[in-house]
């Protein structure tokens, strides 16, 4: 009673395409308990998840073809859960990268989490949320979330699409035991600064801010209630150099308004560290603009 | 080229004729009334019908009373009991096969030779907590082999599908519905695992002495 029908060749299409990204999916060695999965995005680079790489050194890969291969952290970042191996003699082609993901769409989760083989769970695409904020000072601009199971040694995996292309870089580590997914073009941006710079600059101002209400007087005109009143200035920081005083209140920064310092901290992010940004302030009850340029955070 | 309309549409109806062609391979085993597992029908012999299912789940009919030992009888499709004969049991790989007179009220399924691949999807069908004839779907998580208590290797299948008790002993389906395994238990509380086909039939086939 073998029927040969739409459903047959749709879940063979998916075994494929579970084929199709298990070319690209090592097991990561980088902790005591569960190994982890790492995607093969580079000639010599796998991404994984920050939180699977316990230790700095004696790491060690498994590629699909089951050689052992020891990696190099290249740069972490904890605030996004992305880490970035290099290893030397990788040799597994790249994963390719999905088009954008819409919801409702079938969707797999694919792991590497030992040399028995790729496993894989299914589900949907079930929501592109974000931004939202990861830990003190770091945006996640975009995420995918899943109903697909992750699995023990998941994190480091990707969710695929029907044709094996990666959403993104699967992690239990955002939020404890939900699988969040890292769209892939954000996870391969954060990856591009972690191999130049080994990690991700985070910006800072040097002040010392308090929320604050808008004087009645000046709410209408600014349409925001709220703003950051700043408290003390930093001794030859950023924003003394820029002429930031005590008593201004931070209204916005290259436009964006800030009525909470949650908004200040998410703007701060690794691009605009070293570039002069416009700051709208109220001083004096007059509305002004100064440039400050954003210093790095150690 | 289908819409995307016609493409669902085509699918459901896939998916619907299969499972209503796969319920009549799938029963309900009872100990005085109560669901204790499901049994997959293997073939006809007769008037008879042999039945697979899970060692485990006899085990629920041996203890299923205080002054006397449970009767494990089969409810069919239209809810009529039948009288069950044990012919085997291994509780190393926690499987059984049962006869039943049951006069052509069921039918067979085809067990499936091939090991199946990781992303497959894949249908249960069974009993959970009783209810009958309850279809969860899923994919191919990973397939290995595991040591049973008396060393003898077993092909097991892992999977995504949603399994509860009651689901022992039934059929876990491919997108062609034939019998890829034997949903056996639940491991971590999402992990299904099921008895792989090849190891169910190189069982039940010497039993047969075909």
């Amino acid at each position: 009673m073998t029927n040969d029908n739409n459903l047959t060749t749709l879940s063979a299409q998916m075994a494929d395409a579970v084929d199709t990204i298990a070319r690209s999916l090592v097991t990561v060695n980088g902790r005591e308990r569960q190994a982890a999965t790492g995607i093969a995005y580079a000639a010599d680079l796998v991404l994984t998840a920050d939180h699977v790489v316990e230790r700095d050194d004696n790491l060690t890969i498994v590629t699909p073809d089951g050689r052992t291969l020891p990696a190099q952290l290249a740069g972490r970042d904890g605030s996004s859960d992305i880490a970035v191996l290099r290893v030397a003699g990788l040799n597994t082609p790249p994963a390719a990268a999905a088009a954008s993901a819409r919801v409702g769409a079938l969707a797999l989760a694919v792991g590497r989490p030992s040399q028995e083989g790729v496993v894989a769970s299914s589900g949907i695409v079930s929501a592109v949320g974000g931004p939202v904020r990861m830990g003190r000072n770091a945006q996640l601009d975009r995420f995918i979330r899943t109903d697909a199971i992750p699995y023990p040694g998941f994190s480091g995996g990707a969710l695929i699409d029907a044709s094996g292309a990666a959403y993104g870089l699967l992690t239990t580590g955002l939020v404890r035991g939900t699988a969040i997914v890292i769209p892939m073009d954000i996870a391969l941006r954060v990856a591009g600064t972690l191999t130049q710079h080994g990690y991700v600059k985070r910006g800072y101002l040097g002040v010392v801010t308090q929320q604050a209400a808008v004087p009645p007087a000046q709410r209408a005109a600014l349409r925001q209630e709220h703003g950051l009143l700043v408290v003390r200035v930093e001794e030859n920081g950023p924003a003394e150099k820029g002429g930031l005083i005590v008593g201004d209140m931070l209204l916005a920064l290259d436009g964006h308004p800030v009525t909470d310092a949650d908004d200040l901290l998410g703007m701060l992010s690794g691009d605009r560290v070293g570039k002069a940004v416009s700051v709208r302030v109220l001083r004096g009850g007059q509305p002004a603009d100064i440039a400050v340029t954003v210093g790095a955070r150690d | 080229m289908l819409s995307f309309e016609t493409l669902t549409g085509t699918l459901d109806h896939a998916a619907v004729g299969l499972l209503d062609g796969a319920r009549r391979a799938v029963v309900q085993l009872v100990v005085r009334e109560r669901g204790v597992g499901t049994g997959t029908v293997w073939r006809q012999d007769g008037q008879d019908a042999l039945i697979v299912t899970n060692a485990h789940v006899l085990a629920a009919g041996d203890h299923g009373g205080r002054h006397e030992r449970g009767r494990l009888r089969m409810l069919d499709g239209e809810g009529v009991a039948h009288e069950v004969a044990v012919l085997r049991r291994d509780d190393a790989l926690d499987l059984a096969l049962l006869r039943v007179t049951v006069a052509g009220r069921v039918t067979g399924l085809r067990f499936s030779a091939q090991t199946p691949r990781v992303g497959e999807w894949v249908f249960a069908i069974g009993n959970p907590w009783g209810q009958t004839g309850v279809v969860t779907r899923g994919v191919i998580s990973t397939t290995g082999t595991v040591a049973a208590r008396d060393g003898r290797r077993v092909s097991i299948i892992r999977s995504d599908v949603h399994l509860a008790p009651g689901n022992s002993g039934g059929p876990l389906l491919n997108a062609a519905g034939d019998v890829v395994g034997i949903n056996a238990m639940i491991v971590g509380g999402d992990l299904s695992v099921a008895i792989a086909a090849s190891t169910v039939a190189d069982w039940l086939n010497p039993q047969m002495k075909i």
